[in-house]
């Protein structure tokens, strides 16, 4: 694979351009241009396809788009472009095989395949803005005791010490600092000492941030989150990340939210943007995995239908042919100790297994309420996840029409749920409503789905 | 003009095309055909971003086809505006806002959106871009006079920067002569009371509703 110089070198010299028509005049039309060719549709009525020609002509869609099109950097307004060698090149030598977590929590993230009967990797938590120092070490204590978790998403403080925690102010640098802190107490309450803290800090925006969090934390097992801008745009701070990154020799999880409805289009545009940053976040981000996170650029939710598809296409074409691991991440409308918030992350998770993901499961109500986290409802996730490896994607597609039945007329006015103290006892438990609610729709997704729930949780 | 009807035709689907050269040869030819400026806007193009908005909340068509049919439009205004002041008219401007992700904030795609349907909502949009202080924002709303300012956060890091918007607003001695929308992954309702803004939109299109209804309140309609 090309080294990160060449691509640093490329980001500070390459071909000029304007931001404007990078997007108007290259990436919309070249995108454009490959949808008519490999005739890649939408299909409403089949959220999980089962189709293995589509998701190969999404693939080839996708790497002649990249080809086309290469990516954007902000800073200097030049274009970063890739042979087809250079692709082939990280496919051929990509990673795969790693070791995620240390000690007894050390597990390798898997290569996974469509309807592959390997268990996905699976982290949670999902970084909701939590208000207390406590809340966010119960959130994370919460999730961790169930061993089904293999990774911790670290909530986000919203303050220090009252104060707003503002990014890119010394109150960013102390929260990143501080919020690794909390989540490595959670996880030592836990008895998971060796969890690794997938996202290090969501709080976290610029680089510096996120290298103080980073320095804190578990520097051994903890890896960084970088991400990209929308669409196949980087800018010099993410690659200052990755700088930092190569030299402590941590893992990364390369994150892209492709948006629907922004210039990738509609579910089939979105489909083939995604799969197209797989090389890209090995080439640029230096990825161990690929973190894609599809999302509306209204409502911002993640269990809609054209996001279920495009996500589960994505996936199929991505694990068919790149050895580059995905964890998709998705969130849910409804909010916590709502039984829609688990009908929605039942639908995303089958898809994304099924699809050949592994899983990171986000927070209910599209983590915009401070305090409403539902590390019961991850849990929730995990059997979800686990249990879902090896059905069929046409089986997962009847059980995601099912479970959209349930709630998809109410994603645009979705119920809030309740925060965290109507959700959690005086001992930092979740209480008895959160839990009966659990064990109902777990019940629910036995009887109705055939599901069959390993008993890892620690509220069975 | 014979063929009036066609003309206008032609000139709403090369709006909702997008195809900017195609409109202006659509408003050259509608002009060296003596119809006027203003019926060349109000009976040709601006029914096209008409249908180019409602597509868009059908999400029939996404930002890419919003931003070029925004292109498309500007270009010809700027044919067409010299000559409606010719004629002794001037385009209608419904307001002019500023827009701008916040300091900090590097998420355009949501801006983006706002902008091009104040755009096809009849606003002349300032658009700072992204990662832009608060002062900045307060500055241009100054230098252009305009009716308000949208401004929007992703993060909940982020969001504490439209509070700032309007305290800068304050200290300046100005915060009565503009409207304050804000919008954004990580804002509600709630967060907009309590900043004090005058508007949250949670989705593109409230925020050119709510815009409208700031410039009304303004004109004391």
């Amino acid at each position: 694979m090309i080294s990160f110089s060449a691509i640093v070198d490329r980001a500070l010299n390459g071909p000029i351009c304007t931001e404007k028509e990078f997007d108007l005049n290259i990436f919309v039309p070249n995108l454009r241009k490959v949808l008519e060719k490999y005739k890649i549709t939408y299909d409403p009525a089949t959220p999980v396809p089962s189709d293995d020609a589509l998701a190969d002509r999404v693939w080839e869609a996708a790497m002649e788009f990249l080809l086309a099109t290469g990516m954007f950097c902000l800073d200097t307004e030049r274009r970063i472009l890739f042979t087809r060698e250079e692709i082939e090149g990280a496919l051929a030598t990509g990673p795969s095989g790693n070791i995620f977590g240390d000690g007894k929590d050390a597990r390798i993230m898997p290569r996974r395949y469509p309807e592959d009967k390997t268990p996905p990797w699976i982290s949670g938590c999902g970084a909701g803005p939590v208000s207390k120092e406590e809340y966010l070490i119960n959130i994370v204590k919460t999730y961790a005791e169930d061993s089904l978790s293999d990774g911790i998403t670290a909530p986000c403080l919203t303050n220090i010490d009252g104060r707003p925690l503002e990014a890119n102010s010394p109150w960013g640098i102390e929260g990143a600092v501080r919020t690794i802190l909390l989540t490595r107490e959670g996880l030592r309450r836990a008895g998971r000492p060796g969890m690794p803290v997938v996202n290090e800090v969501a709080s976290a925006i610029r680089a510096q941030e996120h290298i103080a969090g980073h320095r804190f934390g578990n520097p051994k097992v903890d890896y960084l989150e970088i991400g990209l801008v929308h669409e196949l745009k980087v800018d010099l701070d993410a690659l200052n990340k990755v700088a930092y990154g190569l030299s402590t020799g941590n893992l990364t999880f390369a994150e892209n939210g492709v948006i629907l409805g922004g210039f990738a289009g509609g579910p089939a545009g979105v489909a083939v943007v995604t799969a197209a940053y797989n090389p890209v976040d090995m080439l640029v981000l230096r990825g161990a995995a690929q973190h894609p996170f599809l999302v509306p650029f209204e409502k911002g939710t993640t269990s809609n239908r054209t996001v279920i598809w495009a996500r589960s296409v994505a996936m199929q074409a991505i694990s068919r042919h790149s050895p580059l691991p995905m964890v998709g991440s998705g969130y849910t409308s409804a909010g916590p100790l709502t039984e829609m918030s688990y009908y929605e992350f039942g639908a995303w998770i089958i898809a994304n297994v099924v699809s050949g993901g592994s899983v990171e499961i986000g927070v209910p109500y599209r983590g915009t309420l401070v305090d409403y986290c539902g590390p019961v409802e991850n849990i929730f996730g995990n059997g979800v996840a686990n249990a879902s490896a090896g059905m069929s994607r046409k089986e997962a597609n009847k059980i995601v029409l099912a479970l959209l039945e349930k709630y998809e007329d109410k994603i645009p006015d979705p119920p809030k749920g309740k925060p965290y103290l109507e959700y959690f006892d005086e001992k930092g438990l979740p209480n008895k409503e959160c839990l009966a609610l659990y064990r109902k729709m777990r019940k629910e997704f036995e009887d109705s789905f055939g599901f069959q729930f390993k008993k890892t949780s620690p509220f069975w | 003009m014979p063929g009036e009807e066609a003309v206008y035709e032609q000139l709403k689907e090369a709006i909702i095309a997008g195809d900017r050269e195609k409109t202006l040869k659509a408003v050259e030819a509608a002009l060296e055909g003596g119809v006027s400026a203003s019926d060349i806007i109000e009976k040709g193009m601006s029914p096209g971003m008409k249908e180019v908005g409602e597509r868009f909340a059908r999400y029939e068509i996404y930002l890419p086809e919003m931003m070029m049919a925004a292109e498309a439009w500007e270009g010809a205004m700027k044919v067409l505006e010299p000559k409606l002041v010719e004629g002794g008219k001037v385009a209608k401007k419904v307001g002019k806002v500023v827009l701008g992700t916040v300091a900090g904030d590097i998420h355009s795609i949501g801006k983006n959106i706002v902008g091009a349907m104040l755009k096809m909502s009849g606003f002349e949009v300032y658009d700072l871009g992204i990662d832009v202080p608060a002062s900045h924002f307060v500055t241009k709303a100054e230098e252009v006079r305009a009716d308000v300012i949208a401004a929007s956060a992703l993060m909940s890091t982020t969001m504490s920067q439209q509070k700032n918007i309007i305290d800068h607003l304050k200290a300046r001695g100005v915060r009565e002569k503009y409207a304050v929308l804000v919008g954004g992954g990580s804002t509600t309702e709630d967060w907009a009371k309590q900043i004090g803004a005058d508007g949250y939109g949670k989705t593109a299109g409230d925020a050119a509703a709510l815009a409208l209804q700031a410039v009304a309140r303004k004109e004391g309609k």
